[in-house]
């Protein structure tokens, strides 16, 4: 066993929370891009933003039931509506039963409901969940930084399977397109913080952090007995020269992973509806009928004129449609408003159509 | 509403007609078709298993009548409506009648799944024509609920007849802002009845021996506000608006006790003044009659 006692004893179990660690930061940038951007069409998609609210409220109330459910406190009343949820325990119980069931209030939403996915991608790639055991490759070692490596190659190896799932998806098979209707759902609720008709207080990516800050401080204690927990796990996978612990954080950094990509093609939708909200009536139907139209053309094409190629279909299918609705939204945006036009072209267009406009 | 249907000094405050998604229980039984015909389309059509699980035509027949059924049966259970299950199964029967008939044995793995969308599509039609039959006025004197697709039904309720206001927002009315709102008149129309029934059975008696079979159950009722959508204000729309409305009107056209002592008060005062008048009445006749 290479690398230093010290560097294996003490530095090396914290690589992977680190790694986590940093996911988790990017999933909360993700979130909060998402809350700016429903914020900014909330008052013409009302009934939307109270969907995104309801789901996120749903995740929010079923990681606190589960939480108090771990914890043996029982659920007396469980309430959950388009502005707020309300889950009460059986009994009340303190200390680190109280404590892991906020914890599962606070931090449950952000990979609760990305199991779901997990689940789901279990049967679509299985190939995707593989950790590499130092054992497997001569170079690894228990080691500050061959953790961190171990980590971000089983990160990377999920990433690779799920990216390569995701492009080759088909939206015609029935199974393909609800998964993909199951992550459009979670990137539209992963996100605990609530976006409300009147605005009462600043709940931002801050407001979550100060919560999680105030959890953690609230009781030092445990988090130390967690962190004592860790190395534990961390020094019996050493023994048994088995990764589990690498495993264990590799999981939250999957989950970590497929938030972000729900994130994201959540916003990429929430955008789509912004930019599509500046056409006039009826030209804002036409990105959408495209999305549907050019998929299925593309997918027809392929069907009947290139059988051969099988390989291909899924992914130039879907790229046909993501560029074709891009480029029809982008012409639309400059034949049928004020978008993209240089000073020169509207001056040409006031001179023609009178100065009113 | 016509101007002659109106009556003295009423004036329409709003007409409204239930929300396109107020009606989603029916409407879910169509989604269900909609995607059980496409998801069947696919497996035997496009899947790997078109060739294993669906090889023969009776194959695929069985598949789609079992999916439907069991689902009809949950359904029914659910909603206490049995009128789901014998309506999935008249679609089974009818289906499978047809293939039968014209001899389509050989595309039944078209037919299904194409027979499938056409019907959901249809069953969504008529829950579009049974919404568009409902219309609800609200006047500044009472609600008027029409509603019938063939027979036209009319109720008229006056805001002093309400005694209670009942009112109910699933999910998706809070999200796309409409709700039902039940009127309960003094009569008790706008209540339904939720009746629950508990049933045991015991035998009694050996292998041997002749069995004795006994069942005992009991059943209760609870009165629950519950109306057909003709008779409340079915998924109105915006909710909150029509629900102050008419909370509004009834408050304002029931009596307060102390309204009430007034009215007593100014009743004892006519009175009076009637026996006032008549003596008055009667004091100058004998004057006049005592003259002569």
């Amino acid at each position: 066993m290479e690398g230093s006692a010290i560097d294996i004893v003490i530095f090396a179990p914290i690589a992977p929370i680190l790694g986590v660690l940093l996911f988790w930061f990017i999933q909360l940038l993700f979130v909060e891009s998402q809350k700016y951007l429903i914020s900014k069409i909330s008052k013409k998609h009302e009934p939307l933003c109270r969907f995104t609210n309801f789901l996120g409220i749903l995740f929010q109330s079923i990681c606190h039931a589960l939480g108090f459910t771990v914890t043996r406190h029982g659920i007396s009343e469980f309430y959950v509506s388009v502005h707020y949820g309300k889950v009460k325990p059986k009994k009340q119980k303190k200390g680190i039963f109280e404590w892991t069931a906020n914890a599962f209030l606070f931090i449950g939403p952000f990979f609760i409901p990305a199991l779901l996915i997990l689940l789901c991608l279990l049967v679509f790639t299985p190939d995707a969940f593989k950790v590499v055991t130092p054992s497997e490759l001569l170079h690894l070692k228990y080691t500050f930084a061959e953790q961190f490596i171990t980590f971000g190659t089983s990160i990377f190896n999920f990433a690779g399977s799920f990216f390569g799932f995701l492009v080759n998806i088909d939206l015609l098979n029935p199974g393909h397109f609800g998964f993909f209707v199951l992550l459009i759902f979670l990137g539209m609720g992963i996100r605990p913080s609530y976006i409300g008709e009147k605005v009462r207080k600043k709940v931002n990516m801050t407001y979550d952090l100060q919560n999680i800050w105030g959890h953690i401080r609230n009781q030092p204690l445990y988090v130390i007995l967690l962190f004592l927990l860790s190395y534990i796990i961390f020094y019996i996978s050493l023994v048994f020269n088995q990764n589990w612990y690498v495993f264990l954080f590799s999981v939250f950094g999957w989950l970590s992973i497929i938030s972000i990509v729900a994130l994201l093609i959540a916003d990429l939708i929430v955008i789509l509806i912004k930019t599509t909200d500046e056409l006039p009536k009826l030209w804002n139907v036409i990105p959408y009928l495209n999305m549907f139209i050019s998929y299925i053309i593309a997918r027809g094409i392929f069907f009947t004129v290139y059988p051969f190629a099988e390989e291909f279909t899924n992914i130039v299918s879907l790229f046909v449609m993501i560029f074709s609705t891009i480029l029809i939204t982008l012409a639309l945006l400059k034949f049928k408003t004020n978008k993209f036009k240089t000073k020169i072209t509207m001056k040409k267009l006031i001179k023609k159509e009178g100065k009113k406009r | 509403m016509d101007q002659d249907e109106l009556i003295g000094n009423e004036k329409v405050k709003k007409i409204l007609s239930p929300h396109p998604l107020s009606f989603m229980n029916y409407q879910s039984l169509c989604i269900f078709l909609i995607i059980w015909g496409t998801v069947l389309g696919w497996l035997v059509n496009f899947s790997e298993y078109k060739e294993t699980l669906f090889s023969e035509w009776f194959l695929t027949i069985i598949a789609w009548a079992l999916v439907i059924l069991v689902v009809g049966v949950f359904a029914s259970l659910l909603t206490i409506r049995w009128s789901i299950f014998f309506m999935y199964a008249g679609i089974v029967g009818s289906g499978v009648g047809l293939i039968f008939w014209q001899g389509w044995q050989d595309s039944t793995n078209i037919f299904i799944p194409i027979y499938t969308v056409l019907l959901s599509i249809f069953g969504f039609l008529l829950v579009e024509l049974f919404r568009r039959s409902h219309k609800y006025i609200i006047s500044n004197q009472r609600i008027v609920f029409r509603g019938g697709v063939v027979t036209k039904e009319e109720r008229t309720l006056r805001y002093d007849k309400i005694s209670d206001v009942n009112s109910k927002q699933g999910i998706m009315g809070q999200i796309f802002g409409f709700g039902t709102i039940i009127p309960i008149s003094q009569s008790g129309f706008g209540l339904g009845a939720d009746t629950s029934f508990a049933a045991g059975g015991v035998s009694v008696g050996g292998k041997k021996g002749g069995g004795l079979l006994g069942l005992f159950g009991g059943g209760r009722e609870v009165q629950t506000p519950r109306s057909r959508s003709y008779y409340e204000l079915h998924g109105v729309h915006p909710y909150k608006e029509v629900k102050k409305i008419v909370e509004e009107m009834v408050q304002t056209s029931v009596i307060t006790p102390y309204q009430q002592e007034q009215v007593e008060f100014q009743k004892e005062q006519v009175d009076i003044q009637k026996q006032m008048r008549d003596l008055l009445k009667m004091q100058s006749e004998k004057e006049k009659d005592d003259e002569k």
